[in-house]
């Protein structure tokens, strides 16, 4: 950690403030000395200032505005109440859909979308596929929050899954948290035989539960997030290979087992 | 942000400091929102989320009069704020009690490392493109990112998180954050 090349690579870390105690003193003292790394720590603010602002925009509740502004109502309360309930709804309907894409949501975000997707569809505001691809991107939206919730979950447990028999080359991590859910992803899973699919199982002492169905791609990857009930404790989790649409409780080939730690 | 905005602000603030509660109703109107967007994003709960809206203007009333607008813009500094106030919330929630050291607050105290109002200020077509450059990144720099920016984890904390030697996180950041400064770049020009 010594090498100046080293420590000239940790401007991301220290503009994003994930540096502490020791090694952020030493690199505050290199930029003291380092022209180079001032400059690009100075151009990454406007970045990180961009993060700031390019989450979903959620509109505040009315009653906070009199908790922050000292006196609480005065004159630009009643100027700045918004003037069409159903205008401002559409308006935060319309960043709601720009910010889509970005990969995050709020529990108070879902219950929101819901309400203005109802309100949208009431108001035929949407055309089919534009339907469609909203859904399919707050899907995506959704199942990136979910995990890297289940990623930082104080609470998370990993459980690594050996290949099996024919699998022996596969393998597998199981990212579990009882409050957030399981992140799962395989590697060098074979391809699958027509009319078969690969099932998730959380195995619990009285009996497996079902986590989903796999679909890898063509280099046999994959990976799914799945919500588990937290009322569960896993002994172990195991992929098999099952009829396509999947089964209730395992009946095929194990492919992937391993063994949750106690 | 427009530079009327950014103009009203200075003016704004400048009222704030002299206790104008009209302007700090002002200031509310304009960045409520977004600050309330970001604490809630972070936090995931709309109670913290409210207190740390309520905590942040608060700390803007009392030191309005320390805000120097010719460092950044008056948004950026509340945003900055919200930031390390949620992160700090969200970090002791989990139990880790050492507070973040934001390079934003090392900043003014290292001679030339804020940037100019002027780079400062990111229009919204410029965080859409950052946006957009986020959701493309290859998972494990987004991931670092967003371990680093809204989870408040430190170097060694996002590489035991995603099982990454120290050094690769180190690089996977930098790499990241130069797309998205270039992607900001392309924003500027247009
Ligand atoms: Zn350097």
């Amino acid at each position: 950690m010594n090498d100046p090349d080293d420590l000239h690579e940790l401007t991301g870390l220290y503009a994003l403030g994930a540096l502490r105690g020791e090694e952020h003193a030493r690199f505050e003292a290199h930029l003291e000395v380092c022209e180079r790394c001032r400059a690009e720590v100075r151009s990454f603010s406007p970045v990180v200032e961009s993060l700031s602002r390019a989450g979903a925009v959620v509109e505040p509740p009315l009653a906070l505005r009199a908790r922050v502004v000292p006196g609480g109502g005065n004159r630009a309360v009643v100027r700045d109440l918004r003037p069409s309930p159903t205008l401002a709804w559409l308006a935060a309907a319309a960043s709601v859909v720009l910010t889509i894409g970005v990969g995050w949501y709020a529990a108070q975000l879902h219950a929101r979308i819901d309400d203005l997707e109802a309100r949208l569809a009431a108001a035929n505001f949407r055309a089919g596929a534009a339907e469609r691809q909203t859904a399919d991107a707050r899907q995506a939206a959704d199942r990136a929050q979910d995990m890297l919730g289940v990623l930082s979950a104080p609470d998370m447990a990993r459980v690594d899954l050996k290949g099996q028999g024919a699998a022996a080359a596969a393998a597998g991590r199981a990212f579990w948290s009882r409050s957030r859910g399981l992140v799962f992803t395989a590697t060098n899973l074979p391809a699958l035989p027509a009319g078969k699919v690969y099932q998730l199982w959380v195995v619990t002492p009285t009996a497996p539960v079902s986590a989903g169905l796999l679909h890898p791609d063509d280099q046999g990857r994959v990976t799914t997030v799945a919500q588990t009930d937290p009322a569960i404790s896993p002994v172990a989790m195991a992929v098999t290979l099952e009829p396509e649409g999947g089964v209730p409780s395992p009946t095929g080939d194990k492919y992937l087992i391993g063994m949750v730690a106690p | 942000m427009r530079t009327e905005d950014r103009d009203a602000d200075a003016r704004a603030i400048h009222k704030v400091a002299a206790g104008d509660q009209a302007a700090m109703a002002e200031l509310y109107d304009r960045h409520g929102r977004l600050v309330y967007s970001l604490a809630l994003r972070i936090l995931d709960d709309q109670a913290d989320a409210e207190d740390i809206v309520q905590e942040v203007f608060s700390q803007a009333w009392s030191q309005a009069g320390r805000h120097d607008v010719a460092r950044g813009s008056v948004g950026a500094w509340l945003l900055m704020m919200t930031r390390s106030r949620a992160i700090d919330r969200l970090r002791s929630r989990r139990g880790q009690v050492d507070p973040v050291p934001f390079a934003e607050g090392a900043a003014l105290q290292l001679a030339d490392l804020s940037p100019s109002q002027e780079a400062m200020a990111s229009t919204a077509e410029q965080v859409a493109r950052v946006r957009d450059a986020l959701s493309r990144l290859p998972l494990l720099q987004r991931l670092s990112v967003e371990l680093a920016f809204y989870e408040g984890l430190s170097h060694s904390e996002i590489a035991e998180r995603l099982e990454q030697p120290l050094g690769t996180v180190k690089t996977r950041i930098r790499l990241a954050l130069m797309k998205l400064r270039e992607a900001l770049g392309e924003g500027k020009m247009a």
